[in-house]
C-alpha cells in the first residue's frame, strides 16, 4: 500500500541524500552548484507544498517541518544574497502545528506563536523538529536585527536544566549564553537535514556576537565590542568572514587607542585572507595615525598594487553552506568598514600623503599616474556613489600643480593650471555678491529649498572662482620662479582681476571671523596674490607700484607679516626709511605666532604658495634697520 | 458553473448545445400547464468569428402543479446502439415527490425520454451521469443508481461520504470513485497500520464497479490520505498493465491545490489562483500539450499546462462556463469561455476559444483576462540574464589572468635581456631582489624559533645520582603499567631509556624477565589559567615588514610568551605488560630496572654514551589487589573536568592506541571539532593537563582520549588515543559528520610535518658534521711524510699551458710534472689509519645516517 508519509519521507531523504552526495563529491563549477542548489529549492518546495495540501495531521509533522527547515535552508542558500524580511515559512508551519493540536493562531505574531507552540505543544516527536525550526527563526531575526525575538526564543527552547548552565558564567552576553546552552536536537536517520544544527547553531553563535560586536562598536562601547567580536573570531566561519572580524577588530582597537594592537588584527586579517584589502587600507590609517609615513606610504603602495590586480570579485565561497554568516550579519557600520577603496582613491592618498610630507618627487610621479587614470574616463576610475574620498577634480589638478612647482617643472605647472584656468572660465558668473553670513541660511522660510539650491549653486561659483584663482597664482608663482616678472605680473593681476567679482557684503566687523570658508580661501589668495605681484614690482625696480600692492594686502589681511616685511623693505627701498623702520618697530612688536594658529588649515594647493610668499631677507632686513635705528638714535641723541 | 435551472450548455462534436426551458409563448388557457425544452445547435463560423445556430428542436412537457427544472446535463452511450448522444436529467417537483426523467437527444434534434423515476427525496449530492445512460447519486451516505436497461434503482451496498468520479475503467466497466470513512484492518499489522494514511487521516478511498458490483482497491488512484481533501476528480487515462491497473489522473482539494497522480502517487503539485475549486477537466491541444481546466465558485476559472510541473497557465473570472471541443474543427482542442454578460441575454454573446497556443477568437471582450504566464518568462528572463552576467564575469576574469600572465612572461624577457646583455658586458648579473619583483613578503614569516631548551640546559652539570621520583603500578584493561617518574634534572642526560621487570620469585620454567613494551610520555601541566584578557594590554611595537629599507630592525627580540610551562613537562618512563599471564602466578613480585644511556661531553664535540641499569624499586601484585580495584584507574567527571591523577592519565594514555589526524580546512574555521568533542563526544579536559581530554560517552568510546591543537584557526592536529581500531573509526565516522566538507584529514605518521623536517635538517646536519669531524681527527693523527701543506706551490700554473705545449722542451717538462704528480696523488691514496680509529668514525658515521633515515622515513 503506498502510504503518503511514507512516500513523502522516501523522497525527502532521497533529496537530501542527493545532496548530501553532491556536497561530498567536492565543490564544482559555481554555476552548476547554484544550479543544484536551485533544483534542490523547488523540490523540496514541491514536496513541501505537496504535505501541506492535507490538513495537518501530528504523526506527518516530524516529516513536515523537517521538510520546510530543509527547503527555507535552500531557498536562503539559493538566493545568495542576505536573508531579509520574515519567514512566512515558518508561520505556516507553526499554525500547522497548532492546527493538528486542534488550536489555532491565526492573529498572533510570530513571536506570540512561537510562545504558543512551544507552551502547549508537548508532543515528544516535534520537540527536536520544532527545535530546529527554532533555529532556523533566529536566523532571520538575526538578519532582521530583532536581537530581544531571538532571546526570548531561545529561553523558550532552553530547559530549566540548560539556563542553569547558561547563567554560570556573569557578565558574559545574554544573548550568546543563550545560545550557547541550547542543546542541538540529535539528527534523526529517518529525517536526513541538508545543513546540520550544530553548523547551524555555531554559525548562529558567530554571526550574534559579530553582530552585537558592531552593534556596540557603532554606540562606542568599544570594551564590549571588543570581547564580542573575539567570541566571533573565535567562532564557525568562513576565511572571508574571519578576515572581516580581524578588521573590525583592529578597527576597534585602533579607535580605543591600541595603534599596535589595531596592527595585529589587521595582519590577521590579511593573513587569513589577502582579499580583505580593506584590512591594508586600515592599516595604512593606522600608520597615519602612528606618524609612520613611510610604512603607510608602503601599505597604500601595496594596496594600490592589489586592487589594480584583482578587482574585488564576489566570489561565493563554500557553495555547500547554505546558511552562511555572511547572510545573517548586515550593518551599515561593517559595510563602511568593509568599503573596497577604488585603485583611483588610493593613488589618489599617496599622492596627497607625499605632498603634505615633501616628498616632492613622488608626489608629482603619484599626482601624474592619477591624472593618467582620470584620462580613462571619470566613470570608471572614480566611485560616484558619493562614498568617495576624492576631493573635486579642480582641487587635485592644482595640488598637482603644486606638487610640480615644488620640484622645479614650473612649465608643467603652468600647463596643469591652465587646465583648470580653461575648465572654469564658463562656470563663474560676472558678479558674486556674497553675504558674509554665508553659512547661516533661513531655513524655516518658505522656498527655503530653492534657497538652498540657489545657496549650494553660489557656493559652487565660489569654488569654481577659488580654482580659477588658485591657477592663476600658480601660474604667476612658477613664471617667477623662471625670472619670467612680466608673465608673472600679468598672471598676478588676472588673478586679482577675478577676485574683484566677488563683493562681500554685510557687517563689517571683525573681517576675518565667521567668514564662509570658501571666502576666507579666497582672502588667502588675494593676499598671496597681492604679495607675488608686489614681489615682481620689486624685482623690476617698480617700487611705488609694489608698495601699494603690499599695502593692499594688509589691509585684506592686517598684519600678515609676510606682508609687512615686504612692505618694510619697499619702503626702504623707497628711501622712506623712518616709515620702514616704524613698520618694522611694528611688525616686530606683534607677537610672530598669532597669524598661524589661527583660522581654518588652508586647502593643501596653497600650501607651497604660502611659502613662497615668505619673506626671505627677514635677518638681513632687520640688521639694516637696526642699524639705522642705532643710528638714528645716536644722531637725535 | 454558473447556469440556472432555466438554461444548460453542452459541447458535442465540435457544436455547443444550448438547452432552454421555457414556457410556449403562445399564453392561452392551457398555458401554464406546459413547459417547452428548446435545444439549439450553434455551430462556430472561422469568417464571421461568431456562432450560428444550425438547427434546433423542442420537447413540451406536461407540468400540472409542478415545477420542471434541468438537473444536469451530460453526453453518455447509449447502450443500445454505442453511440454517444447527449442526455439531460429533467425533475418534476409535486409536492413531496420529486419525477426524475431522463432525455436523450438525436441527431434530428428529436428528444427521446429514456427512463424517469420517482423518489420521496430530492436528488442533491453527486449527481453523475453514465453510459447506459444512467444515473447516479447520493443519498446521506448511500449510493444509488438507475439505468436505461433495468429502469429500477439500485442502491450499492456500501456506506459513503461522498463520490469523487464516476466513469470508465479498462477492463472494469463503470466504476465510481468514492470516499468513506476508513476501515479498520483485519489482518495487517497494527504498528504499520498506525503509521498508514488510513490512520492518520481516517478515511479513504474505494472503487466500486457498478456493472461488476465489485469492490477495488482505492489505492491505483490515489494515496488514501488524500481521501480528506480530494474534491473532484479528472481520470486522464486507465490501462491494465500485467493485471495491475494503471491510472493517471487530475485531482483538485479543498485546500486549494491540484495535483497529478500517475499510479496511484502524487507526481506534481500546483496551487490555484482562487478558492473553493469546482471541477476539473483536461483538453489536449494541437501541440499534445495537456491542459487542465480548473472551474471554481464564483465565476473564475483557471487552465494548468503540464510541463515539468504543473504550472497555472492563463485564468480568468466572470466565467460562465467552460467548455471544450473542437470548435473551429481544427482536428484538436480548444476551450470556450463563455462570460457573464448582463447586458446581452444571449448565451453565446461573450466568448473566447483558445487553446493558448495559435487559436485566439474572442467576441465583446470587455472583460479583464490577465495572463500570469508572464511570471514564469520573467524569471526564465532573469536566469538567462544571471547565466549570461556569470559567463561575462568568467570570461573577464580569464582575460586578466591572461594579461597578468603576458606580464609576467613580458618581465622574464626582460630580465633575462637584461642578463644577456650583462654577459656579454661581462659584468657580473644580479638577479633582482624579490621585493622588486613584487614578491613582497609581508611580514615576517617565521616568527623567531623557540630555542631548543635541551641546549641551553648544561651538560656538564653533574648527573644526579636519584634518577627516580616515583615508581607506581595501574591496571588498565588486560594489561600493567608500571611507571616510574624521572626526576626532572634527569632527563636531559640519560638517553635511550626504557625499563624492564624482573621477577624475583624462581620459576625455573620461565626465564624472569617479563616481556613488556616501553614508552615515554611527557605530559604538560596544566595551564594555570588561560590567557586573560590578552587584549587589553598594548603589546610594544612591532616592526612589521613592511618597512622594507630598515631590515636590520628585524632581528629586535620579540618578547617571549610569559609562560614557562614548557618546563614543565615531567618525563615517565612506562612499562606495559600483558596482565594475565603475570596473575597465573596469583602473586607477583617484580624487581623494576630502568636501563639508559648517560650523556657525556666528548672531548670532540660528540656525546659518549654509558649504558647504566638502576634498580627503581619493586612492585607487588595479587590478584586480591585488583579485585579490590586497588590499581584501577579512576576517572571522575567532576564539573566540567576529569579528575584522575597524573598517573591514571598516563596508564590510560601508555595502554591506548596513538593516531595523529592532521585537519586542513580550506575555507572554514574548525571551531566545530572542539564543539564535537564537548558536545557530542561528552569529553572533558583532565584537569592535571588540559591539553588531553577524556570521554565520557557511554559505551565503547568510553575512555578515549584526545587531544586537539590548533595551529591557526584553519589547521589543527587532533590526536586520538584509544582502545583499539574500531573504537578509533567510530570517531572519524562521528568527526567527518562534523567537518566542513571541504576539510582535508591526513593521517600523520608521527609528528607534524613541519617538526620532522626540522628534526631532519638538524640530523643531516649532524651527518655532515660527524664526518667532517671524524676526517679532520684522521688526518691530524694520520703519521705521513708527505708534503701535504706545501702542495700548493708545487701546484702548476694553469695559465701558461698553452706555451707551455708550443715547444718540444715544454711538452717533456709538462710531461715530467704530470708524472710527478701522479706518483704523488698515489702515495697519497696509501694512507693509513688505525684500524681503531676508522672503526670509531664508522660507527659515529653510521648512527648520524641511521637517525636522518629514520626521520626520512617518518617523513614519507
Amino acid at each position: 500500500e503506498q502510504d503518503c508519509l511514507r512516500f513523502w519521507a522516501t523522497h525527502s531523504r532521497a533529496l537530501a541524500e542527493r545532496w548530501k552526495a553532491a556536497r561530498a563529491a567536492g565543490p564544482g563549477e559555481p554555476a552548476a552548484t547554484r544550479e543544484l542548489r536551485r533544483r534542490n529549492r523547488d523540490a523540496f518546495g514541491e514536496l513541501l507544498l505537496s504535505i501541506r495540501g492535507l490538513p495537518a495531521a501530528l504523526p506527518t509533522l516530524p516529516l513536515e517541518l523537517t521538510v520546510l527547515y530543509n527547503s527555507l535552508l535552500f531557498t536562503v542558500g539559493a538566493s545568495d544574497s542576505a536573508i531579509k524580511g520574515e519567514a512566512d515559512g515558518i508561520h505556516q508551519g507553526l499554525l500547522r502545528v497548532l492546527e493538528a493540536c486542534g488550536t489555532c493562531g491565526q492573529d498572533l505574531s510570530t513571536e506570540e506563536l512561537w510562545q504558543k507552540v512551544l507552551q502547549e505543544v508537548t508532543v515528544e516527536e516535534l520537540q527536536a523538529p520544532l527545535h530546529r525550526l527554532g533555529a532556523l527563526q533566529a536566523a532571520w531575526w538575526l538578519a532582521g536585527r530583532r536581537l530581544g525575538s531571538i532571546a526570548g526564543l531561545f529561553q523558550l527552547l532552553s530547559t530549566a536544566e540548560d539556563t542553569g548552565r547558561g547563567h554560570c558564567s556573569e557578565g558574559q552576553n545574554e544573548l550568546l549564553s543563550l545560545l550557547k546552552a541550547w542543546r542541538v536536537p540529535a539528527e534523526g536517520a529517518s529525517l536526513p537535514l541538508v545543513q546540520s544544527v550544530e553548523d547551524l547553531k555555531e554559525i548562529l553563535c558567530t554571526a550574534a556576537a559579530f553582530l552585537q560586536g558592531l552593534q556596540e562598536l557603532e554606540a562606542g562601547n568599544f570594551r564590549t565590542a571588543l570581547s564580542l567580536l573575539q567570541e566571533a573570531a573565535g567562532g564557525f566561519c568562513s576565511k572571508k568572514i574571519l578576515a572581516q572580524i580581524y578588521t573590525c577588530l583592529g578597527c576597534c582597537t585602533q579607535r580605543m587607542g591600541k595603534p599596535q594592537t589595531a596592527l595585529q588584527h589587521l595582519k590577521r586579517a590579511l593573513q587569513v585572507d589577502f582579499q580583505c584589502l580593506p584590512a591594508l587600507s586600515h592599516a595604512a590609517a593606522v600608520y597615519h595615525e602612528l606618524g609612520e609615513m613611510d610604512t603607510e606610504l608602503q601599505a597604500l603602495a601595496l594596496l594600490y598594487e592589489a586592487l589594480e590586480n584583482k578587482p574585488p570579485a564576489a566570489a561565493s565561497s563554500s557553495p555547500y553552506f547554505l546558511i552562511r554568516t555572511e547572510l545573517l550579519v548586515h550593518s551599515p557600520t561593517l559595510t563602511s568598514l568593509l568599503r573596497h577603496h577604488h585603485p583611483s582613491e588610493v593613488k589618489y592618498l599617496l599622492a596627497q600623503r607625499c605632498l603634505q610630507d615633501g616628498r616632492v618627487t613622488d608626489a608629482v610621479e603619484h599626482y601624474l599616474d592619477f591624472l593618467a587614470l582620470l584620462q580613462g574616463g571619470l566613470q570608471q576610475q572614480v566611485p560616484l556613489d558619493g562614498s568617495s574620498t576624492l576631493p573635486r577634480i579642480p582641487e587635485v589638478f592644482l595640488e598637482a600643480a603644486s606638487a610640480l612647482e615644488q620640484s622645479g617643472r614650473h612649465q608643467d605647472a603652468i600647463t596643469v593650471c591652465e587646465e583648470v584656468i580653461k575648465r572654469t572660465t564658463d562656470l563663474i558668473p560676472r558678479m558674486l555678491r556674497v553675504e558674509k553670513r554665508l553659512e547661516q541660511p533661513e531655513c524655516p522660510l518658505p522656498g527655503a529649498g530653492l534657497a538652498g539650491g540657489l545657496l549650494s549653486q553660489k557656493k559652487d561659483s565660489l569654488c569654481c572662482l577659488a580654482w580659477r584663482t588658485a591657477g592663476y597664482l600658480h601660474q604667476g608663482w612658477a613664471w617667477a620662479k623662471l625670472g619670467e616678472s612680466k608673465e608673472a605680473i600679468t598672471q598676478f593681476s588676472r588673478c586679482l582681476g577675478d577676485l574683484l567679482r566677488v563683493q562681500l557684503h554685510g557687517p563689517a566687523i571683525e573681517p576675518t571671523d565667521n567668514l564662509p570658508p570658501e571666502v576666507e580661501v579666497l582672502q588667502k589668495i588675494r593676499l598671496l596674490s597681492l604679495i607675488g605681484r608686489g614681489t615682481q614690482f620689486l624685482e623690476l625696480g617698480r617700487h611705488k607700484e609694489a608698495l601699494l600692492d603690499f599695502q593692499h594686502g594688509l589691509q585684506v589681511s592686517p598684519g600678515d607679516p609676510a606682508a609687512a616685511s615686504y612692505l618694510v623693505q619697499a619702503l626702504w627701498k623707497l628711501d622712506r626709511k623712518q616709515e620702514a623702520a616704524a613698520q618694522w618697530q611694528k611688525l616686530s612688536q606683534s607677537s610672530p605666532g598669532e597669524q598661524e594658529g589661527k583660522g581654518r588649515p588652508l586647502p593643501l594647493y596653497l600650501v607651497s604658495c604660502l611659502e613662497q610668499a615668505m619673506f626671505p631677507h627677514s635677518q638681513t632686513l632687520a640688521s639694516t634697520i637696526q642699524d639705522y635705528l642705532g643710528t638714528a638714535a645716536q644722531d637725535t641723541s | 458553473m454558473l447556469l440556472s435551472e432555466q438554461e444548460q450548455l453542452l459541447s458535442y462534436n465540435g457544436e455547443v448545445l444550448v438547452f432552454q426551458l421555457s414556457k410556449p409563448k403562445h399564453v392561452e388557457g392551457a398555458a401554464d400547464k406546459t413547459m417547452n425544452l428548446c435545444v439549439r445547435r450553434m455551430v462556430f463560423n472561422r469568417d464571421t468569428k461568431v456562432f450560428v445556430q444550425k438547427s434546433s428542436g423542442a420537447f413540451s412537457m406536461h407540468a400540472s402543479h409542478s415545477k420542471i427544472e434541468m438537473i444536469c446535463c451530460s453526453c453518455t452511450t447509449d447502450s443500445r446502439t454505442g453511440i454517444i448522444l447527449p442526455c439531460i436529467l429533467m425533475k418534476k417537483k409535486k409536492r413531496n415527490n420529486f419525477n426524475y426523467i431522463l432525455l436523450l437527444l438525436h441527431s434530428s434534434n428529436q428528444f427521446e425520454q429514456s427512463f424517469h423515476f420517482k423518489l420521496d427525496y430530492e436528488l442533491k449530492e453527486d449527481i453523475m451521469l453514465f453510459a447506459g445512460p444512467s444515473v447516479l447519486w447520493r443519498h446521506i451516505n448511500k449510493l444509488f443508481y438507475i439505468s436505461s436497461n433495468t429502469c429500477m434503482v439500485r442502491s450499492a451496498p456500501l456506506q459513503l461520504s461522498s463520490v469523487v468520479w464516476t466513469g470508465e475503467i479498462v477492463g472494469e466497466g463503470t466504476v465510481v470513485l468514492g470516499i468513506r470513512t476508513a476501515c479498520l484492518p483485519e489482518s495487517e499489522d497494527a504498528d504499520e497500520f498506525s503509521t498508514s494514511d488510513r490512520a492518520i487521516w481516517g478515511s479513504e478511498f474505494f472503487g466500486y464497479a457498478v456493472q461488476t458490483q465489485r469492490m477495488l482497491t482505492g489505492t491505483c488512484f490515489m494515496p488514501h490520505a488524500y481521501s480528506r481533501v480530494v474534491s473532484s476528480v479528472y481520470v486522464c487515462k486507465s490501462e491494465r498493465l500485467k493485471n495491475q491497473l494503471r491510472i493517471s489522473l487530475v485531482a483538485i482539494t479543498h485546500k486549494n491545490q491540484l495535483i497529478w497522480f500517475q499510479n496511484g502517487l502524487p507526481k506534481g503539485v500546483c496551487e490555484l489562483p482562487f478558492e473553493k475549486p469546482c471541477s476539473v477537466k483536461t483538453a489536449v491541444t494541437s501541440s499534445n500539450d495537456l491542459l487542465i481546466i480548473v472551474s471554481f465558485a464564483f465565476g473564475n476559472s483557471c487552465v494548468v499546462q503540464r510541463r515539468d510541473s504543473l504550472q497555472v497557465a492563463s485564468k480568468c473570472q466572470k466565467v460562465k462556463c467552460v467548455l471544450v471541443d473542437d470548435f473551429i474543427g481544427s482536428g484538436s482542442e480548444q476551450l470556450l469561455l463563455l462570460f457573464k454578460d448582463d447586458s446581452n441575454t444571449d448565451v453565446l454573446s461573450t466568448f473566447k476559444i483558445t487553446d493558448l497556443e495559435g487559436v485566439d477568437y474572442a467576441s465583446g471582450i470587455n472583460f479583464k483576462h490577465d495572463v500570469p504566464a508572464t511570471e514564469g518568462l520573467q524569471e526564465n528572463g532573469l536566469l538567462t540574464v544571471q547565466a549570461l552576467e556569470t559567463r561575462l564575469q568568467a570570461g573577464f576574469t580569464s582575460v586578466r589572468e591572461l594579461q597578468q600572465h603576458l606580464e609576467l612572461q613580458k618581465r622574464v624577457i626582460l630580465e633575462s635581456c637584461r642578463a644577456l646583455i650583462d654577459l656579454v658586458e661581462e659584468r657580473t648579473h644580479i638577479l633582482p631582489k624579490a621585493e622588486e619583483e613584487g614578491l613582497v613578503s609581508l611580514w615576517d614569516d617565521v616568527e623567531n624559533p623557540p630555542h631548543s631548551l635541551s641546549k641551553e640546559k648544561s651538560l656538564a652539570s653533574e648527573v644526579p645520582e636519584h634518577f627516580t621520583e616515583k615508581l607506581w603500578q595501574r591496571v588498565v584493561g588486560d594489561s600493567l603499567v608500571v611507571g616510574v617518574k624521572l626526576t626532572e634534572s634527569c632527563h636531559w642526560s640519560l638517553n635511550d631509556v626504557s625499563l624492564s621487570l624482573v621477577t624475583d620469585q624462581d620459576f625455573s620454567s620461565i626465564s624472569p624477565i617479563i616481556k613488556c613494551q616501553s614508552k615515554i610520555i611527557k605530559l604538560n601541566k596544566a595551564f594555570s589559567a588561560l590567557a586573560v584578557s590578552s587584549c587589553q594590554i598594548e603589546p610594544p611595537p612591532k616592526r612589521i615588514k613592511l618597512d622594507l629599507h630598515s631590515k636590520d630592525d628585524l632581528k629586535k627580540e620579540f618578547p617571549k610568551r610569559p609562560s614557562g610551562v614548557h618546563l614543565n613537562g615531567a618525563k615517565t618512563v612506562i612499562a606495559v605488560t600483558s596482565l594475565s599471564p603475570l596473575l597465573a602466578f596469583h602473586h607477583v613480585c617484580c624487581a623494576v630496572l630502568l636501563h639508559a644511556k648517560r650523556r657525556k661531553q666528548g672531548n670532540d664535540g660528540l656525546q659518549e654514551s654509558k649504558q647504566i641499569t638502576v634498580l627503581c624499586g619493586k612492585i607487588v601484585l595479587s590478584l586480591e589487589d585488583i579485585s579490590n580495584g586497588r590499581f584501577s584507574v579512576k576517572m571522575l567527571r567532576d564539573n566540567s573536568y576529569c579528575a584522575g591523577t597524573m598517573e591514571d592519565i598516563l596508564a590510560v594514555l601508555a595502554t591506548a592506541v596513538r593516531f595523529s589526524f592532521q585537519i586542513m580546512s580550506s575555507d572554514w574555521t574548525l571551531t566545530p571539532v572542539n564543539s564535537w568533542l564537548l558536545g557530542e563526544m561528552e569529553c572533558t579536559p583532565f584537569k592535571e593537563c588540559h591539553d588531553n581530554i577524556f570521554c565520557h560517552k557511554a559505551g565503547n568510546l568510553y575512555g578515549t582520549v584526545f587531544k586537539w591543537s590548533l595551529k591557526n584557526p584553519f589547521e589543527g592536529v587532533l590526536t586520538i588515543f584509544c582502545r583499539n581500531l574500531t573504537v578509533l573509526f567510530q570517531c572519524l565516522h562521528s568527526l567527518t559528520r562534523v567537518l566542513p566538507p571541504s576539510c582535508r584529514v591526513k593521517l600523520l605518521r608521527s609528528g607534524r610535518k613541519s617538526v620532522l623536517t626540522e628534526q631532519l635538517a638538524l640530523a643531516l646536519e649532524k651527518e655532515m658534521l660527524t664526518s667532517k669531524s671524524s676526517f679532520f681527527s684522521k688526518e691530524s693523527k694520520a703519521e705521513n711524510n708527505l708534503t701535504w701543506g706545501n702542495e700548493a706551490g708545487k701546484k702548476i700554473d694553469n695559465a701558461p699551458l698553452a706555451s707551455l705545449l708550443d715547444t718540444e722542451e715544454g711538452v717533456q717538462k709538462f710531461r715530467k710534472k704530470l708524472q710527478n704528480e701522479r706518483e704523488e696523488s698515489v702515495l697519497s691514496m696509501n694512507q693509513t689509519m688505525s684500524g681503531a680509529l676508522y672503526q670509531k668514525i664508522a660507527l659515529k658515521i653510521a648512527e648520524a645516517q641511521l637517525s636522518s633515515d629514520m626521520i626520512v622515513w617518518r617523513l614519507s
